[in-house]
């Protein structure tokens, strides 16, 4: 869950004052609405936001008049809908046949309306129809419209949104209008841009809620916690005792059957351009003065402000790409990006990258900042790790054949999510023996119960007006604009300089040499 | 999957009191030289734990759940039985782990556990054998696992310490007489710790299924128009006191809540139900607690709440739980118009999972307080 919500929205306020809500153990429940999936018919409503939205109501997380209307192309009815969605629970959530209960009351808070994106008509339909919620069901007037279609769809659907009447707030003193956007938001600083302008000249920008799951993930929130909450951490935490940072979110899977869409857009836009650029703002980011919203993206935007620009023509020193060849996956051979079902024989797509960034900024100058994610690699895991300077004289002369290893603390986000920190302790004996020791802690140790998914998270933020977990437009483009050199240098060299890398590695060999120039090397994940 | 650690660490070995320090640190090398490269154990703690229990059987009934505690909340837990009345005096301890696997292929994660049985004039050292004991700079709990919370004075020590303590109003014998009595102690202890009652906390989410009923912004009116509280729970059950008091602390609740003034003293009816009338900023109003048969009852599942108020149409707001015991479901019905219901999940707590919420707080708790305060006047104190 977000960390802070600003009361700007009247509806929370409002919430606030039923005096039964007095007391933290209460949790927040959002203000009654509905809520208006588009492209409720496709692989994303199925598998993410028909489970969370279930699992939510089933923990009475949502308000009691909630309704769910689904829009889509596929000529369903309501009750062929709710089946879906029956389904849908079921096999993703396996739920025992005592839910039964539930999963029915769930089904009946669902509608479907029927027909294309484009058409007028759709959108007056769904006008009447969130008017009779309101009066039937109590949903309040507070609406909430999430765009889980293709990205070609964003703008269609948020400009009839704005010409039926649907963005705007019915009355702004008690209720609200929201939007969600999936990813990807653009496919390059232009495209984002006019998408924000779109957006933008329909929605107010609070009203926006731009989705990236990442940021929903337990830990990532909880890399605010542990920067900000621990008092030990801020003051170590720049460019005096910090030497590196590294950022890895390295997957094992290959593309499966989303040949066609990494196609168009590779590596770089589908993870780093959001994924890693938003950890990197989570760790380098000046202290917010408040967890809330504003606070927070405006220090996030600031450190995308202050990422040093890629020149043209320093790309290839500072950037690597590879994609994948013929390897090993899980013990099982496994083909090479280019036999994937519907990708080019000759694609020259990036399934990795590696980066070099700088900070120009005072508390993180000359410190690299090394990103790097990619597909099919040795294991699934994402990891932040900072490494801190090497104690600056060695005293222990005894020592000298022990390497002496700098400190390095680890932020897991998954697997196993936790931190760990590494340090030098003296073997027992008579002589003065140093080896390096690792301090872990495990959230899954210390805390037993399991997280909720990010969607679920993302959801009720959004019901509850808490945008501190989603992306601002200015954030959004300041990271296309920080990738597109990279993109159009490697447009226009083709193949040359696409390093091959077995499936099943730690990437192209080339990336390490990224970091051998400096005399570093990635860690070990 | 990886076998089970070796028993040793299992199952509780008897050691010297005056050792007890000593032996927990042997305790972990032996589990780590047990690994003998193939395992690996982590020790994980995040509180210590303490376990005020009346006697060796029940300190005995209480490790077998100490298990389920350190899954979710990694501590040290220290058990102890104060037996005053047993001959000869004496004190005995015991230390174990409880272990776990977080992730199947993952490193062991252990928890220790220190038992304390003292006899006759030992319980007084009690204090001296545990304070040395418990981990520094981490939080202190005491979970009070005794029928009523009236700690004896060689628990001053102890209590001076502690962080948060945790009764279970589930367990009193009288609610009626018992709860009021422990407005007083909460008063007392309030000042210096946490106190909560996971009887309470069990009601947790029934105060925020209430709560969402007045959300809509058109039914918040109603909530300061209740004009009458209906709690009904099973007659007979063996839930039936730790429903009583759940019915109480929901009354309270609302009444101090919604600012609401005992006008008289309790009246009770030959049924057993009790009904106060209170004053409101728009009237009275009348709660009644009512014990009573439900068909396919017994289990102390069935749970029922009605709130009524007044209004031009009026509104009425229930919850139910039937004998099934799972699933609530909710109705908010404002006249002339289609009800509109649902049904979620609220299940009756298991005392452990409670524990274990509760151990994730550590300040006072004000709405509580407030509501022990209240039920303090609806008593009459
Ligand atoms: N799937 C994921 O795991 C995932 C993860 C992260 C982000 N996303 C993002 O989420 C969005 C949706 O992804 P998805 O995988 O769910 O896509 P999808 O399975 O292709 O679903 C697309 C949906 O849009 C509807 N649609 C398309 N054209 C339409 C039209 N002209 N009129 C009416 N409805 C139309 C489809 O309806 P019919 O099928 O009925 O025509 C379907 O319901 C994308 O932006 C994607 O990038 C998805």
């Amino acid at each position: 869950m977000g960390l802070g919500t600003e009361a700007s929205s009247v509806a929370e306020t409002a919430l606030l004052a039923n005096p039964l809500r007095e007391g933290t153990r209460v949790r927040k429940t959002p203000a009654p609405c509905s809520i208006v999936i588009f492209g409720a018919s496709g692989d994303l409503t199925e598998r993410k936001l028909i489970p969370a939205l279930y699992y939510l109501a089933r923990e009475h997380l949502l308000p009691v008049s909630f309704t769910v209307t689904g829009c889509a192309k596929s000529p369903y009815t309501t009750e062929t809908f709710r089946e879906k969605a029956r389904q849908a629970v079921q096999s993703h959530l396996k739920i025992p046949a005592s839910e039964a209960p539930f999963l029915e009351s769930f089904a009946q808070s669902l509608f479907y309306i029927s027909d294309d994106f484009g058409d007028v008509k759709a959108y007056s339909l769904l006008d009447s129809m969130l008017d009779r919620f309101d009066r039937e069901r109590g949903t309040g007037g507070n609406r909430l419209f999430y765009l889980a279609t293709p990205p070609s769809f964003f703008p269609v659907i948020v400009q009839h949104l704005g010409r039926a009447g649907l963005a705007k707030t019915r009355d702004p003193e008690k209720n609200w209008t929201r939007i969600i956007i999936e990813k990807p938001f653009g496919r390059d600083h232009a495209s984002a841009q006019e998408l924000n302008r779109t957006v933008t000249s329909v929605f107010d920008e609070e009203q926006v809620f731009r989705i990236d799951h990442y940021l929903g993930k337990e830990t990532v929130q909880n890399l605010l916690v542990f920067r900000f909450a621990n008092g030990i951490y801020e003051p170590i935490w720049n460019r005096r005792y910090i030497d590196q940072v590294q950022i890895a979110v390295a997957e094992s899977l290959g593309v499966e059957n989303r040949g066609a869409y990494y196609e168009e857009a590779g590596l770089l836009r589908d993870m780093i351009q959001n994924h890693v650029l938003q950890l990197l703002s989570l760790v380098a980011m000046e202290p917010p003065a408040r967890f809330a919203g504003t606070a927070v993206r405006d220090e996030k935007a600031k450190v995308l402000r202050a990422i040093r620009p890629i020149p043209p023509d320093a790309v290839n020193d500072l950037a690597v790409r590879g994609q994948y060849g013929e390897g090993f996956a899980g013990g099982k051979k496994v083909s090479a990006y280019r036999s994937e079902p519907k990708v080019s024989p000759s694609s020259v797509t990036e399934t990795y990258a590696a980066l070099k960034l700088f900070i120009d900024n005072w508390r993180w100058a000359d410190v690299p900042f090394y990103l790097r994610s990619g597909k099919r690699l040795a294991k699934r895991v994402s990891e932040i790790t900072v490494q801190f300077r090497s104690v600056p004289h060695l005293m222990f002369r005894d020592a000298i054949e022990d390497i002496i290893e700098p400190n390095v603390m680890s932020l897991r986000i998954q697997p196993n999510e936790g931190i760990a920190v590494r340090f030098g302790a003296k073997l027992p004996g008579p002589a003065m023996r140093i080896r390096p020791v690792q301090m872990e802690f495990r959230y899954g140790e210390s805390f037993g119960a399991p997280p909720p998914t990010a969607y679920e998270t993302l959801l009720l933020d959004c019901m509850l007006g808490d945008n501190t977990l989603f992306n601002r437009d200015d954030a959004v483009e300041l990271a296309w604009e920080l990738v597109m050199p990279i993109l159009d240098r490697w447009k226009n060299d083709g193949e040359r300089d696409l390093a091959f890398y077995e499936a099943g590695s730690w990437g192209p060999a080339e990336a390490d040499r990224l970091l051998q120039r400096d005399g570093r090397r990635w860690q070990r994940l | 999957m990886v076998a089970p650690l070796q028993p040793v660490l299992e199952s509780p070995r008897e050691v010297d009191v005056e050792e007890l320090e000593a032996e927990l640190s042997a305790l972990w090398r032996s589990a780590a030289e047990g690994a003998s490269g193939q395992r690996v154990v982590t020790r994980a703690c995040a509180l210590t734990l303490l376990v005020s229990v009346e006697s060796e059987d029940a300190a005995w009934e209480v490790s077998n759940l100490i298990g389920d505690v350190t899954r979710q909340n990694p501590c040290r837990a220290i058990i102890m039985a104060s037996e005053p009345l047993a001959r000869p005096g004496g004190i005995n301890a015991w230390i174990s782990a409880h272990c776990h696997l977080p992730v199947e292929g993952e490193k062991q994660v252990c928890s220790e556990q220190v038992a304390v049985v003292a006899r006759g004039d030992s319980v007084r050292a009690l204090p001296n054998v545990v304070l040395p004991l418990v981990i520094p700079g981490l939080p202190i709990y005491l979970w009070w696992r005794a029928p009523r919370f009236e700690p004896e004075p060689y628990y001053e020590d102890i209590l001076r310490v502690t962080d948060r303590v945790l009764i279970d109003s589930g367990r009193f014998p009288h609610p009626a007489l018992d709860l009021p009595r422990l407005t007083e102690r909460a008063r007392e202890a309030g000042i210096r710790m946490g106190f909560s009652d996971l009887n309470w906390v069990r009601m947790t989410p029934w105060r925020e299924l209430i709560a969402q009923c007045f959300d809509p912004s058109e039914l918040r009116p109603y909530l300061a128009r209740v004009k009458k509280v209906t709690v009904e729970y099973e007659k007979t059950s063996p839930r039936r006191s730790a429903q009583e008091a759940q019915a109480w602390l929901l009354a309270a609740w609302l009444g101090s809540r919604m600012n609401w003034d005992p006008a008289e003293p309790a009246t009770e009816a030959s049924d057993a139900s009790r009904t106060w009338i209170f004053n409101s900023t728009d009237g009275r109003v009348e709660v009644r607690l009512v014990p009573r048969e439900f068909v396919g009852g017994g289990e102390g599942m069935c749970f029922n709440i009605t709130l009524e108020a007044a209004g031009d149409p009026p509104a009425r707001f229930s919850l139910k739980r039937g004998p099934e015991g799972i699933c609530v479901t909710t109705q908010c019905a404002v006249e002339g118009r289609e009800p509109v219901s649902r049904n979620v999940r609220l299940e009756v707590l298991e005392e452990i999972e409670v524990v274990n919420d509760e151990l994730k707080y550590l300040g006072r708790n004000r709405v509580f307080e407030q509501t022990l305060a209240m039920l303090g006047r609806m008593a009459g104190l």
